[in-house]
């Protein structure tokens, strides 16, 4: 390890990003269910975040923006499918498509702010 | 009014969302990524060599995932939820001391009934034997850890959301009341149709919950097969892989094909209950949701009763003096039960008016599955038989299994056999039957397991008198109260029932007197459980059991073995000094031989 360690990097054991999934999770499902904008668009933003989170943290995917990109066009089809679709789930669908949309905000925001940060130094 | 519940909600979701952020900023302390930024030097190394493992406090068993830690949450939340199903249940046999409806009401004994069931399968059975099986597994095959580290963690972290959305009806959160629709969710009633209060969004809630436990199941079991096929260290061959190992595989097996179906199901309920879907209110759904329910639910008995068996399969001959008698046919009744558990579900419907030609299949491969089972059983008779049998608290867990087993398993075969199934359908001879196997064996061989081990996860030895008052209040308050209820199966006694009529008082009322008898041996078990743990004799010798002995020794105690040698050189453990000759000298005197120097 050749550089002053986060969590991740430091305890070979320990990962922030578990916790998070699993909250993500029961938080969309309800969100979705029960056709509540706000926790279904929290819940699939907490949990996709996480998930591209650990990613990157395990190694498997070397950009956060591109994986995050990747994660959102999944939600964006799985929300236009429950929006525009004969299953006509309005509500629910944007909420998954607004997730969407944030999740990729928050992979550019991350990339051009905390990367540039990085590279700076 | 809308609007501002929404409005709330945002806001609400939001704060989340950035208290989520910053505390993972903080842990995960990006800046830490750019050396020059945390005040060190490029290819400095004080700041950047990092000895310990994991962080301390609370974020430790947040973030962790280290199979033994998660082994230990596993098992922390599933004593828990023993505890929550175990308080419910005596609530319910203190009402059921007397034929009326006196201590609670009858809506809220189907409550109890509903979330009982559901705690002590879903909440206490499958992660108990997570936690055994995440402990010891690694250990047991010579892997570094899980396969799938972070799934493991994931795997765990969705349980305790699980929980809440299963007990949310208790709650009190305004307009939502707690499932009544038994753990076997039967529509129509589950479905909501009728005038009844089952279209609450209580039941919802339960319905999530309980998909959100079988995810984490499917993880683990996914992570477990993976684990046991890949990371099996290069002297563990599947010749002497060990007999935990197998039953935990073969029942992640049964995971993987019966849990995904239980969460396509309850999604079709889901359906059904929020989105105008019809899958169980036309003609024959309710009769679907039987085949897809039990489809699930009979492999899921042996989900539950196959890792027990294979704990007792580990520990009975270690405190017998001898290797398990028939080993491999303990490992082939293992595989047999596994595949022979998806033939046999329609056995809980035959009282549906199914086709008999149906009906007469099922039964027989519910026969059949005698035969394995008596396999395992006359095995681990055989295993004691003319051994140096010693009657330690883990030993007597197991030999308690066996009996229960017994009495449970032939309860059962009469079951199988549909003229006689006809007759005691619905009645309490099928719980007193079915709960001498989850309570008489499948609880008892955790217990085992827990006091077996319990030198390694804790460092110390429990109180032995006490786990002995545990082991017999606890068998004597599970025959009492489940041999009770088979006599009153036999009487007509329908089950589900928070009344009855007067003639049934009597059995009711000592059955009643046997869950008391439990409950005294589980605070008892609590008790000992919590002061050995915090204040227990320390073991000093990694074969606490003397297992070395008669050779019997396993690779998880030559872990713990070396564990406490490493401890002891590291400096991590107090330590007695000791002069040239041997001999312990008290810390006084080897400071005034240090100044000396």
């Amino acid at each position: 390890m050749d550089e002053a360690p986060g969590l991740s990097d430091q305890y070979r054991t320990a990962s922030p990003w578990p916790v998070f999934i699993a909250l993500g999770i029961p938080i969309s499902e309800l969100g979705l269910l029960f056709g509540l904008f706000p926790l279904a668009v929290g819940g699939l933003l907490l949990f996709g975040g996480s998930v591209v989170g650990m990613l990157s943290e395990s190694g498997y995917v070397n950009s956060t923006m591109w994986a995050s990109v990747v994660f959102s066009v999944l939600l964006f089809a799985f929300g236009s499918a429950l929006a525009f679709t004969e299953v006509n789930l309005v509500v629910r669908g944007y909420a998954t498509i607004a997730a969407a949309a944030l999740l990729v905000v928050g992979g550019v925001v991350f990339e051009l702010f905390v990367r540039e940060q990085r590279d700076a130094f | 009014m809308e609007v501002n519940g929404q409005l709330a909600l945002t806001v609400l979701m939001g704060v989340f969302l950035i208290a989520v952020a910053a505390w993972l900023a903080r842990v995960e302390d990006w800046r830490s990524y750019t050396p020059l930024a945390g005040g060190g030097t490029v290819g400095g190394t004080a700041e950047q060599y990092v000895s310990e493992e994991k962080p301390s406090g609370v974020i430790r068993w947040l973030t962790t995932v280290d199979h033994k830690d998660i082994g230990i949450l596993y098992g922390a939340y599933a004593l828990v939820a023993f505890a929550v199903g175990g308080l419910m249940v005596v609530v319910m046999r203190i009402e059921l001391a007397d034929p009326a409806s006196t201590v609670i009401s009858n809506t809220f004994y189907n409550s109890l009934l509903t979330s009982h069931g559901i705690t002590m399968l879903f909440l206490f059975g499958t992660p108990i034997i997570a936690a055994f099986s995440n402990y010891f597994i690694p250990l047991l095959i010579g892997a570094d850890d899980m396969a799938f580290p972070r799934i493991n963690a994931i795997a765990f972290w969705l349980l305790p959301p699980a929980a809440l959305l299963i007990w949310a009806g208790f709650f009190p959160i305004p307009d939502v009341i707690p499932a009544q629709t038994a753990w076997t969710m039967y529509t129509p009633l589950s479905a909501g149709a009728g005038s009844g209060n089952q279209m609450n969004a209580g039941v919802d809630l339960m319905l999530l919950g309980l998909h959100l436990s079988g995810v984490s199941a499917t993880m683990g079991s996914i992570n477990f097969i993976a684990t046991i096929f890949t990371e099996r260290d290069e002297k563990v061959s599947w010749a002497n892989l060990d007999i935990f190992s197998w039953t935990v595989l073969t029942q992640s097996g049964l995971i993987l094909f019966a849990f995904p179906l239980l969460g396509s199901a309850i999604l079709m309920l889901l359906l059904d209950r929020n989105f105008g879907t019809m899958f169980f209110s036309v003609d024959g759904g309710a009769i679907l949701w039987q085949h897809l329910f039990w489809f699930f639910g009979h492999p899921e008995v042996y989900i539950l009763v196959l890792p027990p068996m294979g704990i007792v399969s580990l520990v009975l001959p270690r405190f017998a003096g001898r290797r398990l008698f028939g080993f491999k046919f303990v490992v082939y009744s293992t595989l047999a039960i596994g595949v022979l558990s998806f033939g046999v579900w329609a056995h809980h419907m035959f009282a549906t008016g199914i086709d008999p030609r149906l009906r007469a299949s099922f039964m027989a491969v519910s026969l059949a599955i005698a035969i394995p089972s008596a396999v395992k059983t006359f095995n681990w008779i055989t295993t004691m038989w003319n051994g140096k049998i010693r009657l330690t608290t883990p030993m007597l867990f197991c030999i308690g299994f066996v009996s229960n087993f017994i009495l449970g398993g032939v309860t059962g075969v009469f079951l199988a056999s549909i003229p006689v199934d006809l007759i005691l359908h619905d009645t309490y001879y099928v719980v007193g039957h079915f709960h001498y196997i989850v309570m008489g064996a499948i609880a008892f061989a955790g217990f085992a397991g827990i006091y077996y081990w319990f030198p390694i996860y804790t460092g110390r030895m429990y109180q032995v008198t006490l786990g002995k008052w545990h082991f017999w209040l606890s068998m004597i308050g599970t025959n009492v109260t489940f041999f009770a209820m088979i006599l009153l199966g036999y009487g007509g006694m329908p089950r589900r029932y928070a009344t009855y009529l007067p003639q049934f008082a009597t059995l009711h009322q000592i059955a009643t007197v046997g869950a008391l008898i439990l409950l005294a041996g589980q605070i008892i078990f609590v008790w000992n459980f919590v002061q050995s743990w915090l204040e227990g004799r320390k073991v000093e010798d990694g074969d606490p059991w003397g297992l070395a002995e008669e050779n019997l020794v396993t690779a998880e105690w030559t872990w713990f073995e070396r564990k406490l040698q490493t401890a002891v050189t590291d400096g991590g453990e107090e330590e007695e000094l000791a002069t040239d000759g041997g001999n312990p000298v008290a810390d006084a005197d080897a400071e005034s031989a240090a100044d000396d120097e």
